[in-house]
């Protein structure tokens, strides 16, 4: 039986590390990595001795975003953008989440990243916003939640020109916890969540709740403007074919 | 446009976007990654270089090249047969 796409691992002090692990397609978020996922995070969130969530991916992907045939069946109709609430799955884990994005995250993966209350990146990978590149707008709430991690400016640039910027092109000018070398991240991972085990859960479940209320307000708004572009764009022909063309395939080393 | 001016082009974007390079290291025989560039390093060059010469090669045709020497001439044919059409 072929390695499971994403494993949970809990410790004593109920941190538990949801690791992404899909190193063929590289933590795509196609539909078999999708429903692995959100049945872990729907495991983790119903745990009453999990006390924080830390979400790691590979080591040189953190999350590739949609999978190319997902994309071309959303184009082509076969799917609504709707049915993907992996961002919502993780903006509901009740307990504080860590995103240690020691690898590349990119579109859907990135934003998924910064769903965490905590964010991490590695100076020397990179994290971009593909959706436009493939002709269709940003999803997964990313239209405003982006802009509360890296500001709203840096966001637009990012949306609209679909760069892919090192981590380090963060450092002091955005929201993120810590842009680090990629090997000093697991530690600093861990010293953060053992400091927050330490804190009863009724008392983190709480305040997760409290102050995750932006993003899940701004994550509601978003939906309710980026489903409406999404029907423009995925109607358009011209966005299967830019799917197909400019689809950045992370499946083979190059 | 000549191979070299595409090469210089490959070049100034190679330095820019991996920032630690030295400029003497960059060779047509080198690939990217021999550099220490990593995947999305590497789609940061093609593409700007791309938007640079004003060309557009298809993501298949960019997965199978060896080294920056094969990048140079992809570049190369498709700046060409832009001026031809």
């Amino acid at each position: 039986m072929a390695e499971a796409l994403v494993t949970i691992t809990k410790d004593e002090q109920g941190v538990a590390i949801l690791q992404m692990q899909d190193s063929v397609k590289k933590n795509a978020l196609g539909t078999a990595f999708v429903e692995a996922l959100t049945h872990a995070l729907e495991e983790v969130s119903s745990d009453p001795e999990v006390r924080v969530c830390v979400l790691r991916g590979l080591e040189d992907v953190f999350c590739a975003g949609g999978d190319q045939d997902l994309l071309v069946a959303l184009a082509e109709g076969e799917v609504v953008a709707s049915d993907i609430m992996l961002s919502r799955a993780v903006l509901e884990v009740p307990v504080p989440t860590i995103a240690v994005m020691e690898g590349h995250a990119v579109g859907g993966g990135l934003t998924m990243g910064i769903c965490c209350d905590i964010v991490m990146m590695a100076r020397e990978s990179r994290y971009g916003c593909s959706f436009m590149n493939m002709g269709f707008t940003p999803g997964m709430g990313t239209t405003r939640l982006l802009a509360l991690a890296v500001g709203d400016y840096i966001a637009a640039e990012m949306m609209l020109g679909g760069q892919f910027f090192r981590g380090s092109h963060f450092e002091g000018r955005s929201q993120i916890n810590y842009i680090l070398p990629r090997e000093k991240m697991w530690r600093k991972a861990t010293q953060i969540a053992s400091a927050i085990a330490e804190k009863p859960r009724f008392a983190l479940e709480m305040l997760k709740r409290d102050l995750s209320l932006k993003k899940r307000r701004l994550f509601e708004e978003a939906r309710t403007s980026e489903v409406p572009m999404h029907q423009v764009c995925f109607t358009q022909p011209e966005t299967a074919r830019r799917i197909r063309e400019n689809y950045v395939s992370n499946k083979k080393e190059s | 446009m000549t191979k070299d001016k595409i090469l210089a082009i490959v070049k100034t974007n190679l330095l820019d976007i991996l920032e630690d390079v030295e400029e003497d290291a960059i060779t047509s025989d080198k690939s990217m990654k021999d550099l220490g560039a990593n995947s999305l390093d590497i789609v940061e060059v093609v593409s700007t270089s791309m938007r640079e010469l004003k060309v557009k090669v298809p993501r298949a045709k960019l997965n199978d090249l060896k080294n920056i020497g094969e990048l140079v001439d992809v570049l190369y044919e498709e700046v060409q047969a832009k001026a031809d059409a």
